[in-house]
């Protein structure tokens, strides 16, 4: 994953406006991102209704063979999926009730959709940035150590703990960390997440040690690598030699000037790495039986679903949009380039 | 991720259907269930010491997800029977070895002509709420599962036959059913896990029956919680609580069960046994009815021809079979079905691979290097596709060239239609299987995939259901029987063993013929 050829170049991006003062440039600015966001995300709720729509008759494939004999049911199904009307005017309804806040009505249990989502939702999101919260602060700690010693005996040996790790999938990591563990070796952590009825998965803060651990080390390896490459392109240049020749010591120019100046490749490869697990955690959640939307997903796929599938998508799609928007803010606010390109 | 069997079964409404299906018995006259009442309902542990009381139990059950649900007459997902065999009871009650036994029903007589049925209730038996069952909420949960206009699982076939007009609660503790049709094993169709009784005033919200655990909590894919019922007319439970965890994964259930998380699983994979017994756990593997058979139409080419189908029979190695698809976890078959039913045909000699002999009927029939398709596909279950490739491989010895092909899904507009394929079917006793599977569809033979039409078979199969003596029933069924074994469109292979696993310290499991992990009865349990 080398995410850095796509880092989106705020100066390229964002003309700076003449004649305004500096407080509407950014308003405007921002306005305009986040009318991007809401286009990218509106394309998205199109090209997820068709392309559920275009999965065939939902009804047949719920009913399978009893769509024949069971033609009671299959009138009510077509009256929930409002299977009469034409394409625009369900996607309008659908659209509707998704902005009013009510993605609709499980065909697989008739229940509210929001009602059963809301709680995976939170769920995931707290795995995510509880591996973040680590992960973050990890990767970073490795890049310095990594290019401190470039290519130094510490640096070959990190690197190559890294890519071995970035090689192996993260559900391979994590049925050895539940051998190593909770089952096989040790038994010091729960191998699965055992659900107390309505709690949460972290109220029992053992249970998320093996989640959160794969996850971060599915992850790390990557911001790592990147982190320790701009470090590492950084420190060459001349002002950092400029710094040491004027003697500010080692530790001073690594946090002060290299660091600050390869934190935005940072930020967008964690952004990346967020977004992905969002939607990508599906393998570990179903490895420790983690109630979250990754699972959901895939069973709600299962049942043909539909408005389960719709909302869940859109649901992670907004949070790679978010993700990458906040991304992008936090770039261009560390970067005094971009910062006086949009005041200016 | 898993292709798990049992797994698949939840996936089709269809599926549900037939497992849940109107197991059908013929052992219990009213003779022996007058003379059975009392306490039979519940059994002893199975451990040597003395089984204690306390603790929790959290059972890690195979599947479910957002379809799961409470409703005692219409369970969807693996979860969902486990929490209906602990939450509600029938009038009658399947035991161990797949025999009627009183539950909620002290007795249960037919009339001579076998259409008036008259049911005694269990005095002192209360719900959960502590209202006490009466012959009205026995009457009221019939009419939810027997609804004629949208029948649930078990009430398929007794909607047909209940007139609810003459239908009625004589006093509290006694209901009489009439039917307006003579059906001898009325009694069979009311011991299904899914006719359990509930009040009339019953809310799905917060479930009350009659079972040995109260309904506490349910999160729909997640997990459920119950406490045990002090009140409960058998022997209370052993443990305080049960919890009921959804597990989408195989890996995870058997890892949690590892970690010491969880006591019992069910529906354990083959290949995870040795993992359980090397962790100091336990397998409980119990005998089924269930079955996955090659079906062949019978009037079409090339097996309209009754050699072919005898042919195709000779050629399967059902040893074989049940060593490579079963991992050996299974007993042979004979071509017949219901092999618990007190009727089965075990005097017919049991049918072995004969190459020479089948090429000889081959032969006979005109169809030396006979081609077929034969038509599989995941959605059967994991045994399917791996037992048609095997039997490609024994055809090809009577040089029978066959042709495998895979279609997803497979239960679509095709299926039934087919003329080479495969199904699955779950325990169940003759008479019902006979008609869902063998008889014309406007007769109730709502499966029938081999177009098998004979009349002879079929006027048996209804000179039985209408015949109270158990002798002379039996007698009708085994000539039934001896029909389909030398003609029918079935090859029945094996029957699949049930393997189950629980926890080092678990005690008061037994294997149940029907359902699994003996039949989820967890208050028989003690950790």
């Amino acid at each position: 994953m080398t995410q850095v050829a796509i880092l989106p170049d705020p100066l390229k991006e964002v003309a700076p406006p003449r004649g305004r003062s500096g407080g509407a440039a950014w308003a405007i600015w921002l306005l305009r991102r986040l009318g991007l966001a809401v286009l990218t995300l509106w394309l998205v709720s199109v090209l997820v209704f068709v392309a559920t729509a275009a999965l065939g008759d939902p009804v047949r494939a719920i009913l399978g063979r009893d769509y024949d004999s069971n033609p009671g049911r299959v009138a009510q199904l077509e009256e929930q999926l409002n299977a009469d009307d034409g394409l625009i005017s369900r996607y309008l309804s659908w659209l509707g009730g998704l902005l009013t806040g009510d993605p609709g009505t499980s065909l697989a249990n008739q229940q509210p959709v929001w009602g059963q989502i809301s709680a995976n939702v939170v769920n995931t999101l707290v795995l995510v940035l509880l591996a973040a919260a680590v992960m973050i602060p990890l990767a970073f700690g490795i890049a310095m150590i990594s290019a401190h010693y470039r290519r130094r005996r510490p640096d070959t040996v990190i690197q190559t703990i890294l890519l071995a790790l970035a090689g192996v999938p993260e559900f391979v990591t994590g049925i050895l960390l539940v051998a190593l563990f909770s089952t096989s070796v040790f038994n010091i952590f729960p191998a699965v997440t055992i659900a107390t009825p309505g709690g949460r998965p972290w109220d029992n803060l053992d249970g998320m040690v093996l989640p959160v651990a794969t996850l971060v080390l599915a992850v790390t390896p990557h911001v790592s690598r990147i982190v320790r490459a701009s470090l590492l392109e950084v420190l060459d240049s001349d002002y950092v030699e400029l710094a040491r020749l004027k003697g500010i010591p080692e530790s001073v120019v690594m946090r002060k000037h290299a660091l600050l100046n390869a934190i935005v490749p940072g930020i967008q490869v964690i952004a990346l790495q967020l977004a992905w697990l969002a939607g990508g955690v599906v393998l570990v959640e179903t490895l420790f039986s983690y109630p979250g939307i990754g699972r959901q997903l895939v069973d709600s796929v299962r049942n043909h679903d539909v408005p389960m599938v719709q909302a869940l998508t859109i649901i992670i799609a907004a949070v790679y949009i978010v993700v990458n928007l906040v991304a992008d803010l936090l770039s261009v606010l560390l970067t005094p380039r971009a910062r006086t390109a949009i005041s200016s | 991720m898993n292709q798990n069997p049992r797994r698949d079964l939840q996936l089709s409404r269809r599926q549900l259907l037939k497992y849940s299906g109107v197991g059908v018995a013929a052992v219990a006259g009213s003779s022996f269930l007058a003379a059975c009442g009392g306490n039979g309902g519940s059994g002893g542990g199975g451990g040597d010491e003395p089984q204690s009381s306390g603790g929790i139990l959290i059972h890690g059950a195979t599947g479910g997800g957002s379809k799961d649900t409470l409703d005692p007459h219409q369970p969807v997902t693996n979860p969902d029977i486990a929490r209906v065999c602990n939450l509600y009871e029938p009038l009658l009650i399947w035991n161990n070895d797949y025999e009627l036994e009183p539950a909620l029903a002290e007795s249960i007589e037919a009339s001579s002509d076998a259409r008036t049925w008259t049911i005694k209730m269990r005095p002192g038996v209360t719900f959960h709420n502590g209202k006490d069952v009466t012959a009205e909420d026995a009457l009221f949960s019939i009419q939810r599962f027997a609804n004629p206009k949208a029948p649930l699982s078990a009430g398929g076939q007794l909607s047909q036959i209940i007139d609810f007009q003459s239908t009625k609660a004589v006093d509290p503790t006694t209901l009489k059913l009439v039917l307006n049709t003579p059906y001898a094993i009325l009694d069979t169709l009311l011991a299904e896990y899914t006719a359990g009784i509930i009040p009339t005033d019953f809310d799905v919200k917060n479930p009350v029956g009659t079972g040995a655990f109260v309904y506490e909590s349910f999160e729909p894919g997640k997990t459920s919680t119950f406490t045990r019922y002090s009140g409960y007319w058998g022997d209370p439970a052993f443990v305080d609580e049960l919890q009921i965890q959804d597990f989408a994964d195989d890996n995870a259930k058997v890892n949690a069960l590892q970690a010491g998380q969880i006591q019992t699983v069910d529906n354990l994979p083959y290949n995870l046994i040795d993992t359980i017994e090397g962790a100091g756990g336990g397998v409980l593997v119990s005998d089924t009815g269930a079955w996955v058979p090659f079906t062949m139409r019978v009037d079409v080419e090339p097996f309209s021809d009754v050699r072919v189908r005898q042919a195709m029979r000779l050629i399967v190695d059902r040893q074989a079979m049940i060593d490579q698809t079963l991992s050996g976890y299974g007993s042979l078959g004979n071509d017949l079905y219901a092999p618990f039913d007190p009727a089965y045909a075990s005097d017919l000699p049991q049918r072995e691979q004969d190459i020479d002999q089948a090429k000889a009927l081959l032969q006979q029939a005109g169809q030396e290097g006979m081609q077929v398709e034969l038509f599989t596909g995941d959605d059967i279950g994991s045994v399917a596709p791996a037992a048609a490739n095997l039997f490609v491989e024994q055809a090809k010895l009577a040089g029978v060239d066959v042709k495998v092909t895979k279609k997803t899904p497979f239960y679509d507009d095709d299926y039934l239609s087919y003329p080479f394929a495969q199904d699955f079917w779950n325990t169940r006793n003759y008479i019902a299987q006979a008609v869902v599977g063998t008889f014309p569809p406007e007769q109730g033979g709502t499966y029938n995939e081999t177009h098998w039409d004979n009349e002879e078979h079929r006027s048996l199969v209804n000179a039985a259901a209408r015949e109270l003596d158990e002798t002379k029933r039996a007698e009708l069924l085994h000539d039934a029987q001896e029909i389909e074994y030398e003609e029918g469109g079935l090859i029945i292979w094996g029957f699949r063993q049930q393997v189950d696993g629980y926890a080092a310290g678990v005690q008061g499991l037994e294997p149940h013929k029907y359902l699994p992990l003996g039949a989820y009865r967890f208050d028989k349990v003690s950790v």
